[in-house]
């Protein structure tokens, strides 16, 4: 198997066992065409990584979702103005738990990383466009909530 | 005895989570300070008086590799038992971290009765010191 390839399994893997946990939200892969993505402006939280390692971990969901795994984070209702507050947080942090479990899923426990802290920006049409082009961008529903997460490792 | 604690963390979410885990897993909370990084966290400790502290490592302004060896150096911040809340899995850092004073690690994500276990383990070693 192609080490991309394999690495995109790890990384599916790992966000299905993190949303799970932190956000009690249920993710299976799916096909691109199936999700349900129209007319929905997207967010994206992405971090870098440098070590054995080096690359990004983007994920990508829509603006409206953000509020309901901050919710569901939280423990609280969607319509918490605390929860508003904090809705894109969320998505850091998911994005932040998931790549360190991928990092020592890829490389075991001995190396050390260095990770970016996690940005969070609006993704325009030609970003989602581009992220759903992307071989390494793994398609989600979580619940009924689509989420891309692209792995991209890079050779330096 | 309730325990004043203190959780650093750049992200309100975490911060919020590590509380609530706090309230569920029934530990004895007073006050429950809070602080963005660890600049903050130090000027914190330096006003009120804290129990336990739980800390992030990757915060911008101060991370908490840099805290806890700020801590180290001071007298009376030194005894106070610090925790790693992090998504880290090196046990490389954690062995770095360990030798500059911090207690424990937890490794997100957590369960309430992961952090229970935690805080009564430092808390045990600290009264038996």
């Amino acid at each position: 198997m192609r080490t991309e390839a394999k690495a995109a399994n790890v990384a599916a893997e790992v966000f299905c066992n993190v949303i799970e946990q932190t956000a009690f939200m249920f993710g299976e892969r799916t096909c691109k065409d199936d999700l349900p993505i129209a007319g929905r402006p997207f967010v994206q939280a992405q971090m870098s990584f440098h070590g054995p390692l080096q690359g990004t971990l983007a994920l990508a969901v829509p603006r409206d979702a953000c509020l309901q795994i901050a919710a569901n984070v939280l423990g609280m209702e969607a319509d918490d103005p605390f929860v508003a507050e904090r809705a894109t947080d969320s998505l850091k942090e998911i994005v932040n738990v998931t790549c360190g479990h991928i990092l020592t899923s890829l490389a075991g426990d001995k190396p050390v990383f260095d990770l970016s802290i996690p940005e969070v920006s609006d993704l325009d049409e030609a970003g989602l466009a581009e992220l759903l082009a992307d071989d390494r961008t793994v398609p989600f529903l979580a619940d009924d909530c689509p989420v891309l997460l692209r792995l991209a490792l890079r050779e330096d | 005895m309730a325990l004043n604690i203190l959780v650093v963390d750049d992200s309100q979410i975490v911060r919020a989570v590590i509380l609530k885990s706090l309230d569920l897993a029934n530990v004895p909370v007073g006050q429950a300070y809070q602080a963005a990084n660890g600049r903050e966290a130090l000027e914190i400790l330096g006003r009120h008086w804290v129990d336990l502290v739980f800390a992030d490592i990757n915060m911008p302004v101060m991370g908490g590799a840099e805290m806890i060896e700020k801590m180290s150096q001071d007298g009376l911040l030194k005894s106070i038992p610090v925790v790693i809340v992090s998504t880290e899995g090196s046990v490389t850092r954690m062995e770095d971290l360990r030798a500059k004073g911090v207690r424990a690690y937890l490794r997100k994500p957590f369960k309430p009765e992961d952090i229970r276990e935690v805080v009564d383990q430092v808390i045990e070693v600290r009264h038996a010191n």
